[in-house]
């Protein structure tokens, strides 16, 4: 109910805590990341298990690209930071600047799938095909439901700024935007994982 | 519902009003940046012991992680109990995961 | 109070009310008639088993529909039976225990159903496809494998179950927020009912066993759709994988099913006894430990995969220990009986009959947890004994205890104790009829999953026996099944507290209880708080709040569209290696139907409605 007694203007500092329902979603969230997190590690755990097995194909140190990784690292970690500028901006009640924030994490975040696909589509001519071996099948499922998140947030974010721009930020706007926030970092943080686990120790041998 | 709502809002207004400063987001991401740089240095630089890479590049990306939910997910702020709860509960689950399957492949 | 938002009471009528409620009570019943239909689908088929064992070399049904009946049995009974019946039991009385409105998510909530139900519709209709799931409910590859299983079986088995799954997922979230966040004032966690408690422990294992699941059946599907390698030896793949991946969710699946229940339990034995439950802080322990220990136990279902004497080793201790916490459970409840004023209601009774029986179950464990001792009762009769009586003589039994308990709360009626007492006993009897000789079966070295067996092999006896249980455990679900035909029957006369001597929040208001739960928010003083109240000679609990206009969540069609969308994509994706794209146009197209809903959802901004003062004012004064 307070959600509706507070006007433009007069949001408590944090608007994505102020009613019960936004409180509700933080927790929720917080939780659905717990089973994520399993989600990854589970994938993890097979990527691990088979990413010795390829075949005939190349090994991961033909294939892959310090560079490309590196970038696609940067632009990622970046867009981490924007969003978390987007929700500084939130804080103070500045609308414009969450949403120019919220565009820059999005930029960031489509260049980097545009770069993911890029990079999917050259190994797929090296010869590194989904069914080409145990390695290939586990790698594409593990980079690729990173990817697919990357994707969903991007629409997610989007949806978001509609929805900003329509109605502006209240209780019912904010707390959408911090759980957003949330699953934004949740994402680089499996990064991490992915860049230190699949390429670099990829790289290693 | 009325009720509940207005009777736990003011617990959290009580936190904070004193709006946060990015400075220390920065610092987080300088850091972040510092230890992906030195990851990947570690990688190309060759000619080390395989092992020791394995560990240290670990334990880069444990700290890296470390960092960004204590500061960018807030981790360590106040009312983050179940947070943290669910974060490690699916740690714990995960560390046994993949434990088992390092174990079973390389032994 | 001034509502900008509050506009006309939008109420909908007769079937469009079930297909749009938000409502955790209706979507309770929803829950408790969807299981209770895939139960009897489940017990159908167990019976076909059991007629096809009752003679030796008989031909009741051919080989590949016994492999069907085992795996559809299997699959149905623990997804699409029984845990959505424990989902019902936690929609229904969840929130009333603690004090709350609503749950947490009532959109979501009506969307798990609805996905488990699509879920369910999807697996089974492959009875009509002609092409049924028929490599046993582990799925164990490589025999689930296009290699071995060409038809579409289990790509049945995969979508359909990832589907339910995530309205499983999503259930199991809605209970941790709603415990978390929405107790009524006073209701601190030490003083939440038992059964409160379980629902937490169990959904907090749905939780972080699903994922698991999600990325089995993932990685299946991937390599029977798109010629993916996890689980194939020939390009590297490793079979071994599927068996952890679903071991890793299945052991916590086990306990999803049976920590509720002993919730259930705690509680009938606790109300009938007339006593608080003993050792409450050390069930509450246990029930943790409980769960703790059932990620760290999977591998003993592979002892004779060959990992080797010390991962066999490990798990072996491991598993041991959770003999500890379930002993503990077991002692409270003795105690609890100890000394009390007990009642041999119906809910009671087969509380009481739950004891024993799930103490069996948890010795046989206790005998397989001794891996080289498993090696002889691995896939005999033996462990096919262990485990229906911990599901069936446990969850089962735990699950009619909490339907007779339950029933004049959900449904405003008490049950016939009389045809009670003869669905009991004759559910009983038959039960241990049928799974008591199976563990001599093993024991004389008769194999699981089998379609027939020689004659002269000693047998005979002990089959004809079980098939006999068998069929006297239909007959008590028939007896159940007429006694709430009859009782269907009957005006809604139950009281606030039919059973005199409830002890938890949901005995203070009416049954059943009215769409806003409580007109007051009441406060809690203690651990069984309507008890305590009794005791103080008090009629009703101190309310926190005046009467006054209570929000309510709108009722919306997009979780139904939501989970059908799911269900289009499904068929489309499935059938995708026959018919190609069109077939792939029609699974996309159900996606954007389910991600269109999503978007829609997100959308509309819809503050719900008020039911206003006047109204629940004279609700109060008719049913007071």
């Amino acid at each position: 109910m307070s959600s509706h007694s507070h006007v433009e203007g007069q949001l408590p500092h944090e608007p994505e805590r102020a009613t019960l329902e936004g409180r509700n979603k933080i927790t929720g969230f917080w939780l659905f990341l717990g089973g994520e997190t399993v989600l990854f590690g589970t994938l993890f755990a097979a990527y691990l298990t088979l990413r010795g097995q390829v075949m005939d194909g190349p090994t991961p140190n033909e294939l892959f690209d310090f560079a490309l990784v590196a970038l696609a690292t940067a632009l990622l970690l970046t867009s981490s930071l924007t969003s978390v500028f987007a929700l500084q901006a939130m804080h103070k009640h500045n609308v414009k600047g969450l949403m120019g924030w919220l565009i820059v994490t999005l930029l960031l975040g489509a260049a980097f799938l545009g770069l993911e696909i890029y990079e999917f589509n050259h190994y797929v001519h090296l010869g590194h095909t989904f069914a080409a071996s145990a390695f290939s099948t586990s790698f594409y499922t593990l980079v690729g439901f990173h990817g697919a998140h990357v994707a969903f947030g991007l629409l997610w974010v989007i949806l978001i700024l509609l929805q900003l721009k329509k109605r502006g930020l209240n209780t019912t706007t904010a707390p959408k935007v911090y759980v957003f926030g949330m699953y934004w970092h949740f994402i680089d943080v499996v990064w991490v994982f992915i860049f230190t686990v699949v390429y670099l120790m990829g790289k290693v041998g | 519902m009325a009720a509940a709502n207005e009777q736990t809002s003011h617990r959290s207004d009580v936190k904070t009003t004193k709006p946060e400063g990015s400075k220390k987001h920065i610092i987080a991401f300088v850091f972040s940046i510092l230890l992906t740089f030195i990851a990947f240095a570690l990688v190309m630089a060759g000619e080390i012991n395989t092992d020791f890479i394995y560990i240290m590049l670990v334990v880069l990306a444990i700290i890296q992680v470390f960092v960004q939910m204590a500061f960018w997910m807030h981790m360590k702020d106040k009312g983050h109990t179940f947070a943290i709860i669910a974060i490690l509960s699916g740690v714990v689950v995960v560390f046994t995961c993949v434990i088992m399957a390092l174990f079973w492949t390389t032994w | 109070m001034a509502h900008a938002h509050a506009h006309a009471v939008k109420r909908r009528t007769g079937i469009m009310d079930w297909l749009t409620t938000v409502d955790h009570k209706k979507i309770g019943i929803m829950y408790l008639l969807a299981g209770g239909f895939f139960f009897l689908i489940g017990g159908l088929e167990a019976i076909l088993i059991r007629l096809q064992l009752m003679f030796p070399q008989s031909e009741v049904v051919s080989a590949q529909f016994y492999n069907e009946l085992i795996t559809m049995h299997g699959t149905t009974m623990i997804f699409l039976a029984a845990m959505p019946i424990l989902f019902g039991f936690m929609n229904a009385i969840i929130p009333l225990q603690i004090g709350a409105r609503d749950v947490a998510y009532p959109f979501v909530n009506a969307l798990g159903f609805w996905t488990f139900f699509f879920g369910g519709v999807l697996l089974n209709i492959s009875f009509i496809a002609g092409s049924v799931p028929d490599a046993g409910w582990t799925m164990y590859a490589p025999l689930s494998g296009t290699t071995y299983t060409e038809h579409f079986g289990t790509d049945y088995y995969v979508i359909g179950l990832q589907i339910s799954g995530i309205g499983t997922l999503i259930g199991g979230i809605n209970f941790l927020v709603t415990i978390i966040n929405m107790r009524a004032p006073g209701m601190t966690f030490m003083r939440m009912p038992m059964f409160t408690w379980a629902t937490f422990i169990t959904s907090a294992l749905i939780l972080f066993a699903f994922p698991a699941l999600t990325v089995g059946l993932a990685a299946l599907m991937f390599d029977r759709l798109f010629s993916g390698n996890f689980f194939d030896p020939s390009a590297g793949g490793n079979v071994v994988l599927w068996e952890h991946i679903f071991w890793i969710f299945g052991h916590p699946e086990v306990y999803i099913l049976i920590l509720p229940a002993f919730g259930i339990i705690s509680e009938v034995v606790s109300t009938f006894s007339r006593k608080r439950l003993f050792g409450y802080s050390s069930m509450v322990f246990a029930t943790i430990l409980i769960g703790f220990l059932g990620f760290m136990v999977w591998a003993h279902h592979m002892f004779t995969t060959g990992l080797g004497p010390i991962a066999n080793a490990l798990f072996s201790v491991a598993t041991m220990l959770i003999a500890v916490p379930t002993g503990i459970k077991i002692f409270n409840w003795l105690f609890t009986m100890w000394g009390g004023s007990i009642k041999f209601t119906v809910a009671n009774l087969f509380a009481v009959g739950f004891i024993p029986t799930f103490v069996m179950g948890g010795v046989t464990g206790v005998m397989l947890s001794v891996a080289p001792a498993d090696y002889q009762y691995h896939d005999t009769y033996f462990v096919v004994a262990h485990f229906h009586y911990v599901i069936v003589g446990g969850l089962v039994l735990g699950i009619f205890a909490g339907l007779h308990y339950w029933w004049p709360k959900m449904f405003g009626r008490v049950l016939s104790e009389k045809l009670g007492y003869w669905t009991f006993w004759t559910f009983y009897i038959g039960f241990h009829l049928t799974f008591f000789v199976q563990h001599f079966l093993g024991l004389l070295g008769m194999p699981r999953r089998i379609w027939q067996y020689l004659d002269g092999m000693g047998f005979n006896t002990l089959n004809f026996i079980s098939t006999i249980g068998a069929l006297l455990m239909g007959v008590g679900t028939i007896l159940f099944i007429i006694n709430i035909l009859i009782t269907m029957r009957k005006p809604k006369t139950a009281e606030n507290d039919p059973w005199k001597d409830g002890r938890t929040l949901e005995w203070t208001i009416s049954s059943p209880a009215p769409e806003y739960n409580f007109a007051q928010t009441p406060l809690v003083r203690g651990y069984d708080a309507w008890w305590l109240e009794k005791m103080e000679g008090n009629s009703k609990m101190t309310p926190v709040e005046p009467i006054g206009p209570i929000h309510m969540p709108s009722p919306s069609i997009l979780p139904f569209f939501m989970g059908l969308g799911l269900f289009i994509a499904g068929f489309g994706f499935m059938y995708a290696r026959e018919f190609g794209v069109v077939s792939l146009v029609i699974g996309i197209a159900g996606l954007v139907i389910t991600f269109g809903c999503m978007g829609l959802r997100s959308w509309i901004d819809d503050h719900g409605f008020h039911i206003e003062e006047e109204e629940i004012l004279k609700d109060q004064g008719v049913k007071a």
